[in-house]
C-alpha cells in the first residue's frame, strides 16, 4: 500500500523534503528512506512528519522497538498534523496496533476540533476495530460540523451494525427503529440522494421484516428516481415474503416476456403457480397462471413466441423445472409427457452448445431411475449418432459429444471390459479427429474434440476402478497429456491430470501439470484439496512445504488487508457490501483449510525444513468454514453415484484432522516450553498443560479410529479420503508412540526420571514393532496401484521420525545444556543421569534403526509397470511426432520425490548421530 | 438461461470453472473487495440454473469532464457456456449503469492477439480507438487496443474519433 497522502495540502518546502522519503518507502526500499529521513531531520529535527516517516522505516526494517519508542514520543505531542498522523496509522496498521490509532485520532481532534479530515480520520479508526458505538458519535459529531449526507448514513449504518451484533432482541428492536426513524426524517426532508442510501434504508426495513413498507418504498417515486428501471425486479423477493403470489405471478410473466432467458424470474415465477395451485378459489377466468396447464400453457408460448434468431435455453428449461416441481408429489407425465423424453428433446435442440450436458445433468436425477436407464440410448441416438459415428466438423462433433456424455450419465454404470471399450472407442474418435486437422484448439481456446479425450479419461477410470488396475489409468494419463498438448488451455484436462497423477501416487507428476493450472490467491483456498494438500502424503515433503508456505502466506496478507476493505466501503457509501465484506473477511478468517496449512507446515517443518524454530500457528478457528470448491472437476457418472453429503462428510473428516493436528503442534510447542531454561518452578504449569493437551490427543485418536473406520470410495471428481482415515486406522500404534514420546519429554523436563525412563523404553520399543506393521503387502501384482496408499502409510511415519528427532534434540538440551556440555562431561553424572542418557541413546539408536528402515522401504519402492497401447495407435494413424510424456513423468516423478526423502533422512540421521553421548 | 445478479465475495470460490482459463487473471483478493466496496452496481455475475459460474463482468466508472466513461475491467465467461450471447449479455448491463451515471462512453482494453474479443466487441459496437503499446507485461510485451462505444451523452461520437498514432502505457490516463 502506498505511503503517500493523496492530498498533500502544504505543496511547499515541507512536501519537497518529504518526497524523497515517500519514494523510498512506496519503491521497499526502507534503509534509503530512514537514511533520507535522518537527513531531513538534522535540517529540521522537530519535522514531526519526517519523524513519523522514520519510525515506519525503523518499523519496515525489523527495529520494532525503535519505531515504537519513536511513535509513542510522537503520541505523546498530541499532534494534529494529517500527514504525519497518517504515516503514524500505517505504522501502527502494519504492526496491528489499531487502537492506538483510535486514541491518535482522539487526541488530534481535541487539539484541532475544526477539521472535517481529522473527524473522518477518527471515525475510519473505529470502523477498523470495530467500535460501532464510537463510529456513530464520530459519524454524527462529523455531520453536525459538516452536515453531509454520507456522514449522517455512517452513523445510520454504524446504528445497523450495534443492532445486528446485538443479542439483546429489546435492545436492537430500539436501535432499529432510531436508524429507521433517522432515515425516515430525511426522507421527510426530502435530502435522500444516493441509491446506496435507499439500499441501507431497504436492509433497515429488512432487519425489521417490514416488508410492506419496503414495497412501499420500492414503488415510490423516490425509489424510482434513486433506481431508476429496477423497480419491478426490486419488489419480487417481498412479494414473496407478504404471500401476494398472484402479484408475484403476474409481475413475473410480464418480466418473462421481455427477458426468457431469466433464471431469476422463473423460479419465483414457478413458486407463485405452486403457491397459486395450493389455493382453492381458482378460476378459469383469473389471469394469473394458478394451474400446472395455465403455467405450461405460458412456458409453451414463450418457446414460439421466440423468433428466427437465437433459440434461447430458457423456456425449455422451464420445461423441466416444471417437470420437476410436479414430479415431487403428483405424476407430471399427463401433463407434460415423459421427463426422459423432455430431457431428450432439451438434448435434441441444445446438444451443439458445451452447456447441454451441464444444463441437463440437474433435471437426470429427477427422472425415475429404471426408465432412464431402459431409455438412455435414447440420449445418445437422439440426432441420429451411435457411439461409432464419426462426425466430421466441429459443430457435430459438439453433438456428438453432448449426446454420448448425456447418455453415460443417465444409463447404469457398464461393467468394466464395456467402460475400456467405451473408452477406446472415444479414444479412436480423438486421434481420427487429431489426424484428420479436426483438433482445432489454440493457445487460448479449447475446442469440442477435447471433449473425446475427457470423457475417455473418466472412462478409463471407471474401468481402472472396477479392476482395480493401473493399466486403465495410465491410458488416461497418455491420452490427456496428448489433449493437453494440443489444445493447452484446456484446464479440465489439468484437473484430471492432476488427480490421476496422484492416483498413481505420484505428486511430482501431478506438480507437473498443477503449475500450469497457475493456481493463486484465493484459489490457494478453494483448491487446496486438490494438490497442496496431497503432496505430503505423496511423499513430496519439499514441494509440499513451499505450497503451504504460500498459501500461509497469502491467509496472513488477508488477515492484515481486510479491515481496510471496510473503510472503503464507508468512503464509497456502499452499506450492503460493507456487510458482505464483514462477513467475507470473517469466513477466512476461520477457513478451516488455512488452519489446517498453518498446523501440517509447523510439522512438516520439523521433518523437512531447515533447522527453525517451531512456527507457532494462529488459534484454533471457533466455527471453522469450508472454502473447498468440490464441483471444479466434472463428473460422468449417473446421479445415484453422486453422494449428496460428500462435502459435508469428508469436511466433518477434515476438521477432526486439524484437531489432532492441533493437539501435536500444541504438544510439541508446550514441551519446547517445559524444558527451557527457566528454573524448574515456573516450567510445571507448561508441563501440567503439556499432560493435558497430550491426553486429549490420545482420547481423540481412539474416539477418531471407531468413527473413520469406514473406507471411503475413491471418485474422480470429489477429493481423496481424508488423510486422518489413513492416520487413525494405521496398523502403527502412532496414539501410544506420539503421547509416550510427549509425556517423556515433559516429564524428563520436569525431572520426573522414573517415568521418563519407562516411558523412553516404551517408545523404543514400539519403535521396534513399526517395521512389521508397515511391510509390503505381499504378492501384489500391480504395484502402482496400491503406491498411493503405501505412500501415505510411509509419509505418516517420515513425519512422526522427524517430530521424534525433533523432541530428542529438546530432551538433549535438557540432559546436556549446549552451552555446559563441556564442563558437564567433566563433573561426575549421578546414577539417574547416566541411566537418562543411556535410554536417550538407545531410544535415538531406535529412531536411527526406523530411518535405515526408511531408507531401505523407499529405495525398494515398487517401479511403474509402463504399458500404453496410445503408441501402437499412433503408428496406426502415422501420428508420430509425438513423445508421450507419461513414462518419463512417472519415472522422474518417482526418483524426485524418493531422492527428497532419503535427503530428508540423511540430515536426520546425520543430526541424531550428533545427540549421542 | 441465467440468472443475473451482483458479485458477491463468495464467489470467489466457486470462480475456478472461469478463472482456470488462461486469458482469465485471477486478481489478489485486495483487486476485488475494492471493486466490490466501490463499484458494486459494475460488478454482475451470470450464473447457470443448477448454480454454477458462467460468467462475470468488473468494471468501473472513472474519469473527469468529458472522460467521464464506463470502464470494462475483466469480462469472462466459462469456455462451458460460451456461444450463448453471455458477454454480450452482461456487456449490456455495463453499458445500461454507465448510461445511468450519464457517462460519455465506455471503454475496455483487449489484447490484439485476441481476435474473438475484439470481434465480439465490434460486434456490439465498439471501435478501436487507440493501439497502447506494450500495454500487456510478458514474454514479449504484448500490445492493447483500446476500444470505446460512445453513451448517449455524447452527442456528437466525439469520444469515438480513433486516434492516428498509438500512444505508449504512461499516457493512458
Amino acid at each position: 500500500m502506498a505511503v503517500r497522502p493523496q492530498h498533500m495540502h502544504d505543496g511547499g518546502i515541507v512536501e519537497r523534503r518529504l518526497r524523497p522519503i515517500y519514494d523510498w518507502l512506496d519503491n521497499g526500499n526502507n534503509k534509503k528512506a530512514l537514511q533520507e529521513a535522518e537527513k531531513v531531520l538534522k535540517k529540521s529535527p522537530s519535522l514531526s512528519a519526517a519523524r513519523a516517516l522514520k519510525a515506519l522505516a525503523l518499523f519496515r526494517l525489523g527495529k520494532g522497538p525503535q519505531a515504537h519508542a519513536l511513535l509513542d514520543e510522537l503520541a505523546a505531542e498530541k499532534l494534529s498534523d494529517d500527514t504525519t498522523l497518517q504515516a503514524m496509522t500505517i505504522s501502527y496498521r502494519e504492526s496491528q496496533q489499531l487502537d492506538k490509532v483510535c486514541a491518535l485520532y482522539e487526541a488530534a481532534v481535541k487539539v484541532d476540533p475544526n477539521s472535517e479530515e481529522l473527524h473522518s480520520h477518527l471515525f475510519m479508526s473505529y470502523v477498523r476495530v470495530g467500535d460501532y458505538r464510537s463510529q456513530q458519535r464520530a459519524a454524527m459529531a462529523l455531520y453536525k460540523f459538516a452536515p453531509k449526507n454520507p456522514y449522517y448514513f455512517w452513523a445510520v449504518m454504524s446504528i445497523v451494525l450495534q443492532a445486528k451484533t446485538s443479542e439483546d432482541s429489546t435492545k436492537r428492536g430500539i436501535l432499529l427503529s432510531l436508524a429507521q426513524r433517522m432515515v425516515d426524517n430525511f426522507i421527510t426532508e426530502n435530502k435522500m440522494e444516493a441509491e446506496q442510501e435507499a439500499r441501507l434504508y431497504i436492509m433497515i426495513l429488512e432487519l425489521q421484516e417490514k416488508w410492506e413498507d419496503i414495497l412501499k418504498f420500492i414503488e415510490s417515486p423516490l425509489y424510482a428516481q434513486l433506481v431508476p428501471g429496477s423497480t419491478a425486479q426490486a419488489c419480487i423477493p417481498y412479494l414473496k415474503k407478504l404471500g401476494h403470489w398472484k402479484r408475484l405471478n403476474l409481475l413475473c410473466k410480464e418480466l418473462l416476456w421481455d427477458n426468457q432467458d431469466r433464471w431469476d424470474y422463473y423460479l419465483p415465477y414457478f413458486d407463485s403457480v405452486f403457491q397459486l395451485m395450493k389455493e382453492s378459489d381458482s378460476n378459469s377466468e383469473s389471469t394469473a397462471d394458478d394451474t400446472a396447464e395455465k403455467c405450461h400453457e405460458f412456458i409453451c408460448q414463450l418457446v414460439e413466441s421466440m423468433t428466427s434468431g437465437r433459440t434461447l435455453r430458457g423456456p425449455y428449461l422451464a420445461r423441466l423445472e416444471l417437470w420437476k416441481r410436479l414430479a415431487v408429489d403428483g405424476d407430471p407425465t399427463s401433463l407434460l409427457g415423459s421427463g426422459v423424453a423432455l430431457c431428450v428433446q432439451y438434448l435434441r435442440v441444445f446438444a451443439n452448445k458445451p452447456c447441454a450436458v451441464p444444463d441437463l445433468r440437474p433435471y437426470m436425477a429427477m427422472l425415475p431411475q429404471k426408465e432412464r436407464e431402459e431409455r438412455s440410448r435414447e440420449f445418445l441416438t437422439c440426432l441420429g449418432f451411435d457411439e461409432n459415428s464419426e462426425p466430421d466438423n466441429s459443430d457435430d462433433i459438439q453433438r456428438h459429444i453432448s449426446c454420448v456424455a448425456a447418455w453415460r450419465i443417465a444409463a447404469a454404470p457398464l461393467p468394466a471390459s464395456e467402460c475400456l471399450c467405451l473408452a477406446n472407442t472415444l479414444r479412436g474418435h480423438y486421434l481420427r479427429c487429431l489426424s484428420k486437422g479436426l483438433v482445432t484448439a489454440t493457445l487460448t481456446e479449447f475446442c469440442a474434440t477435447d471433449g473425446y479425450g475427457v470423457l475417455a479419461a473418466h472412462h478409463y477410470f471407471f474401468a481402472a476402478m472396477q479392476q482395480q488396475s493401473s493399466a486403465p489409468v495410465i491410458e488416461a494419463l497418455g491420452l490427456l497429456e496428448l489433449v493437453l498438448h494440443h489444445s493447452p488451455a484446456n484446464f479440465h484436462a489439468k484437473l484430471i491430470l492432476v488427480k490421476l497423477y496422484h492416483f498413481l501416487g505420484n505428486a511430482l507428476a501431478a506438480d507437473s501439470i498443477y503449475q500450469r493450472l497457475e493456481i493463486k490467491h484465493i484459489q490457494l483456498v478453494s483448491l487446496g484439496w486438490l494438490h497442496a494438500a496431497r503432496l505430503a502424503p505423496g511423499g513430496a515433503c519439499t514441494r509440499a512445504l513451499q505450497l503451504l508456505a504460500d498459501t500461509k502466506a497469502f491467509h496472513t496478507h488477508h488477515q492484515k488487508d481486510s479491515v481496510e476493505h471496510l473503510t472503503y466501503a464507508y468512503k464509497y457509501g456502499t452499506f450492503e457490501k460493507l456487510v458482505e465484506l464483514r462477513a467475507w473477511g470473517a469466513r477466512l478468517e476461520q477457513c478451516a483449510w488455512c488452519a489446517c496449512v498453518a498446523r501440517h507446515r509447523a510439522l512438516l517443518a520439523l521433518t523437512a525444513g531447515p533447522a527453525a524454530p517451531l512456527h507457532a500457528p494462529c488459534r484454533l478457528p471457533q466455527e471453522a468454514t469450508d472454502n473447498r470448491d468440490l464441483n471444479v472437476i466434472v463428473s460422468y457418472e449417473p446421479p445415484e453415484a453422486q453422494d449428496p453429503n460428500l462435502k459435508e462428510r469428508t469436511f466433518d473428516q477434515e476438521l477432526s484432522y486439524l484437531r489432532l493436528k492441533d493437539a501435536l503442534v500444541s504438544s510439541v510447542a508446550l514441551c519446547i516450553e517445559s524444558a527451557d531454561s527457566r528454573p524448574l518452578e515456573e516450567r510445571k504449569p507448561q508441563y501440567e498443560e503439556l499432560k493435558t493437551c497430550v491426553e486429549a490427543f490420545s482420547k481423540a485418536m481412539e474416539k477418531c479410529r471407531e468413527k473413520y473406520a469406514v473406507s471411503e470410495k475413491i471418485s474422480i471428481s470429489a477429493p481423496f479420503p481424508s488423510r486422518i482415515i489413513a492416520f487413525v486406522t494405521s496398523p502403527v500404534p502412532y496414539r501410544e508412540l506420539y503421547s509416550n514420546t510427549l509425556y517423556m519429554v515433559g516429564e524428563l523436563a520436569m525431572n520426573h526420571t522414573s517415568e521418563a525412563h519407562a516411558l523412553c523404553e516404551r517408545v523404543a520399543g514400539l519403535l521396534a514393532t513399526v517395521p512389521q506393521c508397515l511391510a509390503e503387502p505381499e504378492g501384489a501384482p500391480d504395484a502402482a496401484w496400491g503406491l498411493r496408499d503405501r505412500l501415505e502409510a510411509l509419509s505418516n511415519y517420515l513425519e512422526f521420525i522427524g517430530i521424534v528427532t525433533f523432541l530428542l534434540g529438546v530432551c538433549n538440551e535438557l540432559v546436556a545444556p549446549t552451552n555446559t556440555k563441556k564442563s558437564k562431561k567433566k563433573t561426575s553424572q549421578s546414577p539417574d543421569e547416566i541411566r537418562t542418557s543411556e535410554l536417550l541413546n538407545k531410544l535415538n539408536e531406535a529412531v536411527q534403526n526406523s530411518i535405515t528402515f526408511l531408507e531401505e522401504t523407499f529405495e525398494k519402492l515398487p517401479q511403474y509397470d509402463y504399458q500404453s497401447t496410445l503408441e501402437e495407435q499412433f503408428a496406426k494413424l502415422n501420428i508420430d511426432k509425438y513423445q508421450n510424456p507419461v513414462e518419463t513423468k512417472l519415472k522422474n516423478g518417482r526418483q524426485d520425490m524418493i531422492n527428497d526423502v532419503m535427503n530428508i533422512l540423511k540430515k536426520k540421521s546425520k543430526y541424531l548421530k550428533s545427540l549421542i553421548q | 438461461m441465467t440468472t443475473i445478479r451482483p458479485f458477491t465475495c463468495e464467489d470467489m470460490l466457486k470462480f475456478n470453472n472461469v478463472n482456470l482459463d488462461p486469458l482469465t487473471e485471477t486478481y489478489g483478493l485486495s483487486f476485488y473487495t475494492q471493486y466490490l466496496a466501490h463499484w458494486p452496481e459494475y460488478f454482475q455475475v451470470a450464473e447457470s440454473p443448477s448454480g454454477e459460474i458462467m460468467g462475470y463482468i468488473m468494471g468501473k466508472a472513472e474519469g473527469h469532464g468529458e472522460n467521464w466513461h464506463g470502464h470494462v475491467t475483466a469480462l469472462t465467461v466459462s469456455p462451458d457456456y460460451r456461444r450463448l450471447g453471455l458477454a454480450a449479455t452482461l456487456m449490456n448491463i455495463l453499458e445500461d449503469v454507465s448510461e445511468k451515471k450519464k457517462a460519455y462512453f465506455v471503454d475496455l482494453f483487449v489484447r490484439v492477439s485476441n481476435k474473438v474479443a475484439i470481434n465480439m466487441y465490434k460486434n456490439l459496437g465498439y471501435i478501436v480507438y487507440r493501439t497502447v503499446l506494450e500495454y500487456y507485461s510478458g514474454d514479449p510485451d504484448e500490445d492493447a487496443y483500446d476500444m470505446r462505444k460512445a453513451c448517449s451523452r455524447d452527442v456528437n461520437k466525439k469520444s469515438v474519433i480513433p486516434l492516428a498514432h498509438p500512444v505508449r502505457p504512461e499516457e493512458v490516463d
